[in-house]
């Protein structure tokens, strides 16, 4: 296994790195190349590649285990936001069993697992890409290095006009949402991302609109 | 791709950015040539904007700071032109460059988190 962070500050990185301890290349991409490259547009998701360097399944949702936030009952008495929220967390399709015994199935069986497709089918699978969708990162890169090079304020227009052209980009959207609702001297990233002054959306409203937690990700087509 | 001029990349740094390598037969990423007539110099530097457009690529460019963005390519409409892995140089977590390409001989699940 190979994991990839899409972190445009690896700082921010280390903590959940150190604390996982992996066996496994852990690496961070700054730039959000592996969305143009691969095919990502949320996290988390993965893709398979063989032993000569070949995509067998595209970028698809992916987790091996059901996460405990599905079966918690929601408390009483939260915000009106915050209880929408785990709402539509709990709504987010979970095939996490089946994912995980794709995975041990191709381990096992290599090529001739029955998950293994065929360049044409990994290449239809894969995320649409028009010129909207590749002038959206373009405008993330550029953003990305103006927030670097002159000042956090710089990658603003850009990423507004990324998630603008490229709706269905999560990361685009989390990245920049994260940075400007984390308050400063914060240990963690705020998971929240709500309302702010910079950015036109928000994690809640955007999923809403978008289809709710049930549209939420791209499940993998077992 | 971030890019300070269209006017002098070289052949290798295109590939390195993008994942297509021009060569003499186009531009090429795993089994895909495209034609690109013009677009690889004989002095081994890249037309970007010629390569850009027979790839579809688009060339965003903020101009108060004289800086471009070449965008992926999109051929066939969809994220992935050929399933030949791209190989881009990633970092670990102690900075490290890291390719893809070192695991070859190897199953590999990429699996993409984040911070946030």
């Amino acid at each position: 296994m190979v994991t990839v962070a899409l972190d445009v500050e690896p700082t921010h990185t280390h903590k959940w790195i150190d604390a996982a301890a992996p066996t496994h290349p852990s690496l961070i991409d700054t730039m959000h190349v592996t969305d143009e490259l691969f095919g990502f547009i949320n996290i988390p998701m993965a893709l398979w590649i063989d032993e000569t360097g070949t995509i067998v399944r595209p970028a698809e949702g992916a987790s091996i285990e059901r996460s405990p936030l599905r079966d918690m009952e929601i408390p009483e008495g939260l915000p009106e936001r915050m209880d929408r929220m785990f709402r539509e967390v709990k709504a987010i399709p979970d095939v996490s069993d089946d994912y995980r015994a794709a995975i041990v199935d191709w381990a096992q069986h290599g090529a001739e697992s029955r998950f293994v497709l065929s360049p044409d089918e990994v290449i239809a699978r894969s995320q649409p890409r028009g010129d909207d969708e590749a002038r959206a990162a373009a405008c993330f890169e550029l953003g990305e290095h103006l927030r670097r090079t002159v000042a956090p304020e710089a990658a603003v227009p850009w990423w507004r006009e990324a998630h603008r052209l490229y709706p269905a980009n999560w990361t685009y959207k989390r990245q920049a949402w994260t940075l400007v609702t984390t308050p400063e001297g914060a240990e963690d990233n705020d998971l929240m991302q709500g309302p702010n002054d910079v950015y036109e959306g928000n994690w809640l409203d955007d999923v809403i609109a978008s289809g709710g937690g049930a549209a939420y990700t791209v499940v993998p087509q077992l | 791709m971030i890019l300070t001029t269209l006017d002098s990349v070289t052949a290798d740094a295109f590939a390195e950015h993008t994942g297509w390598a021009p060569k003499p037969e186009g531009l090429c990423r795993g089994e895909v040539c495209v034609p690109a007539p013009g677009s690889l110099r004989p002095d081994g530097t890249v037309d970007v904007a010629v390569a850009a457009q027979r790839l579809g690529m688009p060339v965003v460019r903020d101009a108060q700071h004289d800086v471009w963005a070449v965008g992926p390519a999109t051929l066939g409409g969809r994220a992935l032109a050929t399933a030949s892995a791209a190989d881009p140089e990633l970092i670990t977590r102690d900075g490290n460059p890291f390719r893809l390409s070192a695991l070859h001989g190897r199953k590999v699940l990429l699996v993409a988190w984040a911070s946030y």
